[in-house]
């Protein structure tokens, strides 16, 4: 077989800001679609739109399937910058429970520091037992994908350089 | 096993030899150990096989052309070059210590040794019992190859070699099991298959020392994985020689042991064993529709019972949309321990189809799917929905292309019906959460078994989900670490 100059780019190695702003960009659009079928069958009273749109726009549009669609688009654009400062703070740490722990400390952030922001959201002390359980668990799984990705990619292409 | 490390020489005389073999191998008490005394120009010469191992035909071929020594030769000096160089076969080496000596004898070797000469001749006339390559029956395609791999692990190395006639096709042999004995190859491509992989592959089998290993590759996958309680199964069976053949070329290692038809993938990802080698005989539009089937088939056999015994609980979560969903007469039982009953039902008679007869297998369809699924909803007992939901639930867990990941799954769903009829929506969430994050953290070989959804990699989960053009997969996966990424020249059009 003839070699191909392919073979030699081998031992390059790949930058991890596209494939880390790739994840970050796939999580938020998959785990915001998960919360979106989640709310759909009751699970939670809050959906994407309720933090995305629904704080400034009251539009009647906004309570379709378009409010839903364009809340995914903006999670997932959003989810970029988590992925980005995951990146920064703890790509080191090569464990799927600093995932975990990032998705809950993340959590904490959104219902708890930023709750003034989204205007229509609850208090915490005022969601249902079952919205803060799966509301915990859908971001303790998005945690875990950004979280475990980045470190995964960072330990690997590590791994490639002292080869 | 006292003498399997002191090193016994192969004596200069056959009576010390033969005594040796007596004392070990049970000569005389064991029927299928024999030996054959001839003379060759006054020279005892002694041969010694295992009944049923070598080839009676080839032996007495060989047999034969010694005896002629005697007519055609008469260098007596010479004996020992000219019994080498009579011995018609192929595969003829020297041995110097006894143990070796009962090691390849018990091989189905023939042995033979030469008076005054401190070594013995071992030809290689293995003959084992066996069948000739079949279709497997766990792994059908509508079109490909019918072969597939046997009990003997040098028709299976063939099998493979046949396939990848490349000069970089490494198969090593070893030995596990002490008193087993058993072969044992790895087989991977050199310039591919990445060094630390399959070194820590021979280190784990090499640090393996059991008797014997008669459950063959099932028993070293136990030794593999790190947490021996885990119900999923962290390497890929394989009875199909192309299967196998294609995971070589990605940069997998795989392991073939003696008396097994199936060899094993490592390392491997949960979505491997989604996997079959019929979308890959289909137009990838096509594969990619049975792929798509296949995965609404397994969450179905995962999630629905237990989705749907949530809803049934709490018809409150239901949308308005979906809110005929629910049993129309809950009956005298609650649906908690209908779905219970009806699964433990379709296991029965899973269990029961392995064992039985074929002849009778079809009687005891007809009584499970009529009799007791008609009369179970006819006397109340069951509620016709979850005979449909459970039905739609087992199928889905045939539709698994890997037999060990639909019992898995099984386990698992079992466990989340147990958990939401018990906890309800609370049960479901943690149940499926933990669930989640178990799958995640198991490992295979140091491959995360969720890549490449968890840890996400973008152009393989493509790969996962479509089933993608040959000529457009042009590189490797890259959690094997693979020493060359190309599988093909990127065509610049």
């Amino acid at each position: 077989m003839v070699e191909n100059k392919h073979v030699e780019k081998n031992q390059q190695k790949e930058s991890l800001l596209p494939s880390t702003i790739l994840t970050g960009f796939v999580g938020g659009l998959f785990w915001s679609l998960v919360g979106v079928i989640i709310s759909y069958f009751n699970f939670t009273e809050l959906s994407p739109r309720t933090f995305i749109l629904r704080p400034w726009l009251r539009l009647e549009w906004t309570e379709g399937w378009l409010g839903n669609v364009l809340s995914i688009g903006i999670i997932g654009l959003l989810s970029i910058i988590v992925a980005l400062i995951y990146f920064v703070l703890c790509k080191k740490i090569y464990s799927m429970w600093m995932g975990v722990i990032f998705g809950i400390i993340l959590w904490g952030i959104v219902f708890y520091l930023l709750q003034p922001v989204f205007t229509n959201v609850p208090r915490l002390t005022e969601l249902t037992p079952n919205t803060i359980l799966s509301t915990i668990s859908l971001f303790i799984l998005y945690g875990t994908f950004i979280g475990y990705t980045i470190s995964y990619n960072y330990h690997d292409s590590e791994r490639q350089l002292h080869h | 096993m006292g003498f399997a490390n002191t090193k016994h020489p192969v004596s200069a005389k056959l009576i010390e030899n033969q005594q040796y073999l007596k004392e070990h191998l049970g000569i005389g008490l064991s029927f299928d150990v024999g030996f054959r005394e001839i003379i060759i120009l006054k020279k005892k010469v002694q041969l010694y096989y295992v009944t049923g191992l070598c080839d009676s035909i080839v032996f007495q071929e060989i047999l034969k052309v010694l005896i002629q020594i005697n007519d055609f030769e008469s260098n007596v000096k010479k004996i020992p070059e000219i019994i080498h160089n009579r011995l018609v076969h192929q595969q003829v080496t020297e041995v110097q210590s006894m143990d070796e000596v009962v090691d390849q004898l018990l091989s189905g070797l023939i042995i033979v040794f030469i008076d005054g000469e401190k070594y013995a001749y071992v030809v290689d006339v293995r003959s084992y019992p066996g069948r000739t390559p079949q279709e497997p029956d766990t792994e059908k395609v509508i079109r490909g190859s019918r072969d597939g791999y046997t009990e003997n692990i040098i028709q299976n190395t063939a099998l493979t070699r046949r396939r990848l006639r490349d000069e970089r096709l490494r198969l090593e042999m070893m030995k596990i099991g002490e008193r087993s004995k058993t072969d044992v190859c790895i087989s991977y491509l050199q310039d591919i298959a990445d060094d630390g992989l399959v070194e820590l592959i021979k280190e784990k089998l090499g640090s393996i020392e059991i008797d014997g290993i008669t459950m063959t590759d099932k028993t070293i996958e136990e030794y593999f994985i790190e947490n021996k309680w885990n119900n999923y199964p962290l390497v890929r069976y394989t009875e199909r020689p192309d299967v196998a053949a294609s995971h070589l070329l990605e940069g997998h290692v795989i392991v073939i042991v003696d008396t097994s038809p199936s060899v094993m993938i490592l390392p491997v990802t949960f979505f491997h064993h989604l996997q079959h080698a019929e979308e890959y005989r289909q137009a990838p539009i096509v594969g990619t529709f049975i792929r798509f089937i296949r995965f609404m088939a397994v969450l179905a056999s995962l999630y629905l019972m237990p989705f749907w015994l949530l809803l049934v609980i709490d018809p409150s979560l239901l949308p308005k949309q979906l809110s005929f969903i629910g049993p129309n007469e809950v009956g005298n039982i609650p649906i908690f321990v209908q779905i219970i009953v009806a699964g433990l039902g379709v296991e029965f008679l899973r269990m029961a189809a392995i064992h039985t007869p074929t002849p009778l297998s079809t009687s005891m369809g007809l009584i499970a799917a009529v009799l007791i699924g008609q009369i179970a909803i006819d006397v109340g007992f069951l509620s016709s929905e979850v005979i449909l939901y459970t039905s739609v639930s087992a199928i889905g867990s045939y539709v698994t292309p890997s037999y060990e990941l639909s019992i898995a799954n099984k386990l698992v769903s079992f466990a989340l019906v147990i958990v939401v009829g018990v906890f309800g929506i609370t049960g479901f969430i943690i149940g499926v959460v933990a669930h989640l994050l178990y799958l995640i953290h198991l490992k295979s070989i140091k491959v995360p078994y969720m890549w490449p959804f968890i840890p996400f990699n973008g152009k393989a989960i493509l790969h996962v989900i479509f089933r993608i053009p040959v000529p457009y997969t042009n590189t490797r996966p890259s959690f094997v670490h693979p020493k060359n990424v190309y599988r093909q020249p990127i065509k610049k059009s």
